[in-house]
């Protein structure tokens, strides 16, 4: 019998309800793991150049379409490449490592052609972020162009995991969280300790370090920084391309448009947790996952301001986020 | 200095286009309707193939930006309504010739489409826009100009009182969404509390859920959850289906798009929901299948077109269809087969064109339109004196996917 | 000739306002501020319009007043310079891409608002709002003094200590406060003006398009005006202006261009592929022509040549 349910169990009257609370931060971590892969990205690249390269939310989707077509899937019927597939079909996990790798590619790509002339000619910082939205625009509409606008999914259970998902409640007060978000989960974390490990224990990442703190000086200390440079972009792309296709896999590619609101959303991320700073950006990345997924349910339809409201209040109280160091003179 | 040359040379280039964008005019497309002698009257009738200077009929919808995912379903089916009525006879022998002018996705983009059609193409009567507020900023426009409007996809509440001269052959949400309502409770009598969720940037699904809720407790008296919003934009939905699993309802109805609605879908059943599903119109289209896969499996819902349908006029369109997409029909495309449709039917009674005037013929042809009845692939139709649709019959199907989840069928049941 | 301009009429209109949009987003730039925040006044000011004409005031028949009209503007214009000062002043004490960050999430958070609320009309928006003028060309009575106003203001402004003000900001912003020119105060300046042109221009656009919605006043829409800047020339007055006027019409050229002559790929191409070349316009022009296309130099060159030329 269901009549017992118009009676709210008495829990629910008593005011904090803590597997609410739970959940809520299980919904928190999830997503922010998302916005935090794809800050690290945004981050690097700022750190280096001190430019917020726009083009990242597009190689994120580009990055999600290349493994689309590595799985040897078909593309629709509205582009270009209509009904058109790969001969190859590769094993997913390959095809992610494989969509990954080309995005950072593409990344590479865009770096020689939206940045670097504008860097040789010594101009204006403010271009190069004009620029790297013209590349955004382009890239955006010739996935359009050649794929068309709809919306295109992995196979199912890419991952092949067991169950759809995890309870980490009890039976009669379910607290579940989908088994797909803690696999990005898990692999926010790796790559975020493998980044770090890497920036502060190689040669490469004090090279990186170096150049960050200033690109001249390093240059003159004989560090080849136009390679660190091409490198910090196929990283960051590769990290992009990696996110794009694991929110793919979550939620499918919803079109060309896929990228925009997480590149916009991870400005916010990226300045709560200070421009330029890689543990920053995925703190940054958990706490606004977090906060949006504190907003009452009543009040959900103001979501979608959560992360802009933050970035427009961490300026207003500590413009060098929470992690930064007060000077940041970049552009 | 070579810089300032190429300069100077791209500037006279902006400039051209300038000057170009003013010259338009002569583009050969147009073919004027009134251009009397050269239009020779056909006395043969029936299946003769069509001759004669071809009617101009506008088509102005969306073929390019993110909303050319519907523009480009209703190009289709207005191309095989032109092939379909000019293989049968086309306007009392003479063909008609659809003139598609495209919109993009903003207001702007469909008032310019609309003035080219009007006083370049001189058409005779206009299919589109693909979005309601496009149509409430170029409808105006038509109405100015006396020229008739047939709405291919304009839900929205408002749009038929534009003006006279604007009528449409999509069915505005009130009518069709309570019947798969009805259809869930047939079905398990049990269900007492009822979760609500629509996107609210979307048109069509912030009025479809008024009609939704008000069914679910003024028509049903059944308990409503509170309403969880989110955008057609959004993709992680882990907010908004917690919260519904939470209130433990027997019933979910979603109002949304294809891709936001299935992904909405998708994480509800990873997360455990069990219960029936209804989905509103915006999910009647095959794109859904590839977003939810195998968790689409019974989703029940509200059709104002079914592929299914089965009159001649549908299942000769069902084949076009299948023939050029290698699928089945979506509704965007029937109903912009039913667009042209309409205005050539009334066309066909209007007689002999070649001695009116083109705005007494659009006038005539408006009033042909709104008088006229239909058998459309959506079903029997005809028109309020405002020019709101009549549609005789809506469909309830529930969907089934094969069982690897990658392709499925709308199951008519009702 | 009047088919002419039955036909583009309201393209002539879109080309003079999104002109004037693009002045709102050269002025910030003046004084090296990037802001991306027009698109936000923009949709104010049209909301502005919409819930005054079809709620406040009612016309029962005939042409709506231009009187309104005036009064819906100087209502955008005092709210736009309101909230541009309540964004500005907290965005731009701080130097560098900071403005570019808040004036993002601004227009997402009026996006957002616009959907959520009541007043706004949520996505369906407003709808039939009244008509001052008979045929979209008479818009041009508004659109064209509008336009001229702003460009011999801002030409003027160049000209005077604040212009001067703006430019040593731009040029070095260090150097220019060390030199005792109030930074802050010159940048919210720049920033409020742009604000105020762009909440003027919405009520405008707001009775041309008879509609007003969440779709208006996007991120898109602000990378859509950075172009007309960038691309006419972000030095001079002309630059934006000519880059406005020309950059709207070319989605139409290239449509009328895709005729039946051409290679279907390029036909399809110039149909969709407007934003790519687009695109590919910001990315060559930041490159090749930094300043755009009309530079002041450019302009000094002509009157030279002219006025050998007189000799």
């Amino acid at each position: 019998m269901r009549g017992g349910a118009l009676v709210a169990p008495p829990d629910r009257q008593a005011g904090v309800d803590f597997s609410q609370i739970l959940q809520n931060i299980l919904n928190g971590l999830s997503i922010g793991s998302v916005y935090a892969i794809f800050a690290l990205g945004y981050t690097l690249v700022f750190s280096i150049l001190g430019i917020i390269n726009f083009a990242h939310g597009a190689v994120f989707t580009l990055g999600a379409y290349f493994t689309y077509a590595l799985t040897g899937q078909r593309f629709g019927f509205n582009g270009l490449l209509s009904n058109t597939a790969l001969p190859v079909a590769l094993p997913f996990i390959v095809a992610m490592l494989g969509g990954a790798t080309l995005a950072g590619l593409v990344s590479v790509l865009v770096e020689r052609v939206a940045f670097r002339p504008l860097r040789q000619r010594n101009a204006d910082r403010l271009l190069s972020v004009v620029s790297s939205l013209g590349v955004a625009v382009i890239l955006v509409n010739l996935i359009q162009y050649l794929v068309g606008a709809e919306s295109y999914s992995y196979p199912s259970n890419p991952f092949g995991l067991s169950k759809p998902a995890i309870n980490f409640g009890s039976v009669e007060r379910p607290i579940p969280v989908r088994s797909i978000q803690i696999v990005i989960f898990a692999v926010a974390l790796v790559i975020l300790l493998l980044l770090t490990l890497a920036i502060n224990r190689t040669m490469l990442g004090k090279a990186l370090q170096a150049v960050a703190e200033d690109l001249t000086t390093a240059r003159l200390l004989g560090i080849n920084t136009k390679r660190l440079i091409v490198l910090t972009f196929f990283v960051s792309g590769f990290l992009a391309g990696l996110a794009g296709t694991l929110v793919g896999a979550s939620q499918s590619i919803t079109g060309p448009y896929f990228g925009i609101t997480f590149g916009l959303k991870g400005l916010g991320v990226i300045v709560l947790g200070g421009l330029g700073n890689v543990s920053g950006a995925v703190l940054g990345g958990f706490v606004i996952g977090l906060a949006e997924a504190f907003v009452p349910p009543q009040f959900v339809q103001y979501k979608e301001a959560v992360a802009f409201a933050i970035l427009f209040l961490i300026l207003l109280i500590r413009p060098q986020g929470l992690l930064g160091r007060t000077q940041v003179q970049k552009v | 200095m070579k810089i300032r040359q190429i300069q100077q040379v791209l500037i006279a280039l902006l400039v051209v286009s300038l000057l170009a964008a003013c010259g338009g005019d002569a583009t050969p497309t147009s073919a004027p309707a009134d251009s009397g002698g050269s239009a020779e009257p056909t006395s043969s009738s029936g299946q003769a193939a069509p001759s004669g200077e071809p009617i101009p009929i506008g088509v102005a919808v969306a073929q390019t930006s993110n909303v050319s995912l519907f523009g480009q379903e209703q190009v289709t089916g207005a191309k095989i309504a032109e092939q379909y009525f000019n293989d049968n006879g086309g306007v009392n022998g003479r063909p008609i010739k659809l003139i598609f002018q495209d919109t993009a996705g903003d207001e702007a983009g469909a008032i310019n489409a609309f003035q080219t059609l009007i006083n370049q193409d001189k058409v005779v009567a206009i299919v589109g826009p693909t979005l309601s507020q496009q149509a409430f900023s170029a409808d105006p426009i038509a109405v100015q100009n006396k020229v008739p409007v047939v709405g291919p996809s304009n839900t929205a509440g408002g749009i038929p009182q534009i003006g006279e001269y604007v009528s449409r052959v999509s069915a505005p949400v009130s009518a069709v969404a309570p019947n798969a309502i009805r259809y869930a409770l047939d079905q398990n009598p049990d269900i007492k509390k009822v979760a609500v969720l629509y996107a609210q940037n979307d048109a069509f699904s912030k009025s479809e859920t008024v009609v939704f809720q008000r069914a679910v407790t003024d028509t049903y008296k059944l308990e409503l959850a509170p309403v969880q919003t989110f955008q057609t934009t959004d993709t992680d939905f882990t907010t908004q289906a917690t919260a519904v699993l939470n209130e433990k309802p027997d019933l979910v109805i979603i109002s949304g798009l294809a891709t936001d609605g299935g992904n909405l879908v998708k994480q509800l059943r990873e997360l455990g929901y069990t219960g029936p599903i209804i989905g509103g119109n915006g999910f009647n289209t095959t794109n859904i299948f590839p977003v939810c896969q195998r968790f689409c499996d019974g989703i029940i819902l509200a059709q104002a077109y079914s592929y299914q349908q089965e009159s001649e006029i549908n299942q000769a369109f069902r084949k076009a269809y299948k023939d050029a997409q290698g699928k089945e029909p979506p509704q965007f495309s029937a109903q912009a087969f039913a667009g042209v449709q309409v205005i050539v039917e009334a066309l066909r009674k209007l007689g002999d064109l070649s001695s009116m005037a083109l705005e007494q013929t659009r006038e005539q042809l408006n009033q042909q339109i709104l008088a006229g009845t239909y058998e459309t692939p959506l079903g029997q139709l005809s028109f309020t004196p405002e020019g709101d649709i009549n549609q005789s019959t809506f469909y309830v199907a529930v969907i089934k996917m094969n069982d690897s989840g990658t392709d499925g069928t709308f199951e008519f049941v009702k | 000739m009047s088919d002419f301009f039955n036909t583009y009429g309201s393209l002539i209109v879109f080309m003079v306002l999104n002109a004037l949009l693009a002045l709102s987003l050269y002025l910030p730039l003046m004084a090296g501020q990037l802001s991306l925040a027009s698109p936000g006044f923009f949709a104010l000011g049209g909301y502005i319009a919409a819930i005054m004409s079809t709620k406040v005031f009612h016309v029962e028949a005939g042409a709506y007043p231009l009187g309104y009209v005036l009064i819906e503007m100087l209502l955008a214009a005092l709210a736009s310079g309101v909230l541009a000062l309540i964004v500005g002043i907290p965005s731009l004490r701080l130097r560098g891409i900071y403005l570019a960050l808040a004036t993002i999430a601004f227009i997402e958070i009026v996006r957002v608002l616009s959907l959520t609320l009541e007043i706004t009309g949520g996505a369906v928006g407003i709808f039939g709002i009244p008509q001052p003028f008979g045929t979209p060309l008479g818009y041009l009575w508004l659109a064209l003094p509008l336009l001229i106003v702003a460009a011999l203001a801002i030409w003027r402004l160049e000209r005077v200590r604040v212009g001067r003000a703006f430019n040593a900001i731009r040029a070095d912003e260090l150097a220019a406060g060390a030199m005792g020119i109030n930074t802050t105060y010159h940048k919210v300046l720049a920033f409020t003006l742009g604000a105020i042109l762009a909440g003027i221009v919405g009520v405008v656009y707001a009775h041309v398009l008879n509609t007003w919605n969440a779709r208006q006043g996007t991120f898109e829409a602000g990378v859509a005006y950075l172009t007309y800047v960038l691309i006419g020339g972000s030095r001079t007055v002309v630059g934006p202006i000519v880059g406005g006027l020309a950059l709207t019409a070319l989605p139409e050229v290239l449509r009328s261009l895709g005729g039946e002559s051409l290679p279907t790929w390029l036909n399809n191409f110039l149909n969709s592929g407007q934003s790519i070349i687009y695109g590919t316009l910001i990315v060559l022009s930041t490159t090749f022509f930094p300043q755009g296309l009309i530079t002041p130099r450019l302009l000094r060159f002509w009157r030279r040549t002219r006025a050998s030329n007189d000799q």
